[in-house]
């Protein structure tokens, strides 16, 4: 029985570690310029990830900023303080929304679509192919979509939070109407400084960069047909979810848990 | 290498686990029985060096042992096939030619080179001295039949396109798949898929090609004419052709030199001929396709 019990924990740990050696192989990759030699490769992935994502993430942070400026907009004329709204506009669009939703959408549509793109040529010995044509298959398949991952997202990212503190305005200004344009920017611009960009930035990437690894990992090493590759995807987007929301947590207290950096309490 | 794996006359020097176990016959006296009885090991000339050479390789998956001391040479500059019942180890064996398995215990040489000793980066240059024909081609699904083939030049060589859209062509031709290099793998057929695969083999000019049941999921004619055509590409290019098969058929068509595995050893190998005049009980069930013999369902 107790055998039973930590069979599951075990192999949790055991799948951790197995992801961790992943990664660190994958920037050893990319760290030690291997995955320059297939650089054509990355940039198709990049290509792929603008074509095929971008308009998904930009519309999901767009309707989660539009959600953002009407719960606040509403909260804040509760309390009296209908003109505050951009306080919520900055905080929940730039600090949390922005993030989970970015993580959201990459795990559901960049992770699950690494683990059935690679595992599917897993099972199909297309990854073994590559091997004995002399190609490391961990730097052309992985390693690449790590690195295209790396050059497009940071930009998808800030436009995707750009989607959000505009589709917050026309919720809070255009749509309530409560506050001015001028005074909604007022409120809005002193709740947020650039330091707190670069920090949803980090988070974003963060989230981003663990999910391309959790993808690579459950389709580099899918097995068993077909199933294997379901059951691997669906593995990958519970892990992935779970990052996401642990990234998420950590880089608030990490960024402004012992600090709001707003003017509150004068 | 071959006296090497003249093993018929250490069947008295088993490992314990190779030991006789007692089993009951039919009318139920005690008798006993070697698994390997049959296996003896033996390597007839082939009057070749061996590119390729298995010493006592050991391979499991768990519990399960696939590879149990295999000892094999397969000759340069021949067709050999390396037949067996299914389930019986013949594409780890080609795997661990690649390096992608590693033996448990013993060694894989290729042209004298331990495959599992190599470095990473001597690995990758030592696989491009192969080109491999997967089961079912293994083409890349996001590519058309002509960036599939192209695909290893543009990664290994400095060839400009037009280069590489000459060798391309010429070798979609060979295979006759002249007018299909826009064509996606999905849209082709089964065996077009593996002529497709065996395109893009060639395309480095290999010094040695496996070929994985190339027969698997063939209609007797397209086998017939595939193997026709791994004999002509053969004849014209040369070097070391593996093919692993259980197929009687295609052994008889193409093999200039055959190994047989079962139980994850060589039952016997030698020139095709040879094998087939074979008086060892095994090999003569085996390649005459008998039900009546050694080999069972079990």
């Amino acid at each position: 029985m107790g055998r039973t019990w930590l069979t599951v924990p075990r192999d949790w740990v055991a799948s951790l570690g197995d992801i961790a050696k992943f990664a660190a192989r994958d920037f050893y990759e990319i760290f030690g310029g291997r995955v320059f030699k297939f650089f054509g490769e990355a940039l198709r992935q990049a290509g792929i990830l603008i074509l095929g994502s971008t308009l998904v993430i930009w519309s999901t942070t767009f309707i989660l900023g539009l959600q953002c400026g009407i719960e606040g907009a509403y909260f804040d004329r509760s309390v009296g303080a209908p003109a505050y709204a951009g306080v919520f506009s900055a905080w929940c669009d730039l600090r949390e929304i922005m993030p989970y939703a970015f993580g959201y959408m990459m795990a559901a549509k960049v992770g699950t679509g690494l683990v059935a793109e690679i595992g599917a040529m897993r099972i199909s010995d297309e990854v073994d192919a590559l091997e004995v044509m002399g190609i490391s298959s961990m730097t052309f398949l992985c390693a690449t979509r790590l690195l295209a991952s790396w050059m497009v997202l940071p930009f998808m990212y800030l436009a995707a939070v750009g989607a959000g503190f505009f589709a917050s305005y026309l919720a809070v200004v255009q749509q309530i109407g409560e506050v001015s344009s001028g005074g909604y920017f007022l409120i809005f611009w002193m709740f947020q400084n650039p330091p707190d960009l670069l920090y949803s930035l980090i988070k974003g990437m963060t989230m981003a960069t663990f999910i391309v690894i959790v993808g690579a990992y459950y389709g580099y090493t899918a097995s068993g047909g077909p199933v294997g590759v379901g059951t691997a995807t669906a593995k990958s987007m519970v892990l992935n979810v779970v990052g996401v929301h642990l990234v998420g947590m950590l880089g608030t207290q990490i960024f402004w848990g012992s600090n709001p950096r707003a003017p509150i309490g004068g | 290498m071959a006296e090497e794996y003249e093993r018929t006359e250490e069947q008295g020097e088993l490992e314990p686990e190779d030991q006789p176990t007692q089993v009951v016959d039919d009318d139920g006296s005690p008798e006993e029985q070697d698994e390997y009885q049959y296996h003896v090991g033996q390597q007839r000339d082939h009057g070749s060096e061996d590119a390729i050479e298995f010493i006592d390789v050991k391979k499991s998956f768990g519990r399960n042992t696939i590879l149990n001391g295999l000892n094999l040479g397969i000759p340069d500059n021949m067709i050999s096939m390396i037949l067996g019942p299914s389930g019986t180890g013949k594409s780890v064996c080609i795997k661990h030619m690649v390096g992608l398995l590693y033996p448990d215990e013993g060694d894989v040489l290729v042209h004298g080179e331990s495959v599992p000793n190599m470095a990473d980066d001597d690995l990758f240059e030592m696989r491009k001295k192969f080109g491999v024909l997967f089961q079912d081609g293994a083409l890349f699904g996001s590519m058309n039949l002509y960036d599939n083939v192209a695909f290893p030049l543009r990664q290994h060589t400095d060839k400009g396109e037009d280069e590489i859209a000459e060798i391309v062509n010429r070798r979609l031709k060979e295979v006759g798949l002249g007018g299909a290099d826009d064509k996606m793998p999905n849209e082709l057929s089964g065996g077009m898929r593996k002529r497709a695969g065996f395109a893009r083999a060639l395309v480095l000019d290999p010094q040695i090609v496996l070929f994985d049941e190339p027969d698997s999921g063939l209609d007797p004619v397209r086998t017939a004419l595939l193997c026709e055509l791994i004999k002509e590409i053969h004849d014209e290019n040369g070097g070391c052709y593996v093919v692993i098969t259980h197929d009687i058929m295609s052994a008889r068509r193409v093999a200039e030199y055959i190994a047989i595995l079962w139980k994850g050893r060589i039952v016997e190998s030698g020139p095709a001929q040879e094998l087939f005049n074979s008086d060892n009980q095994f090999v003569r069930q085996f390649l005459s396709g008998e039900a009546k013999g050694p080999l069972g369902m079990e």
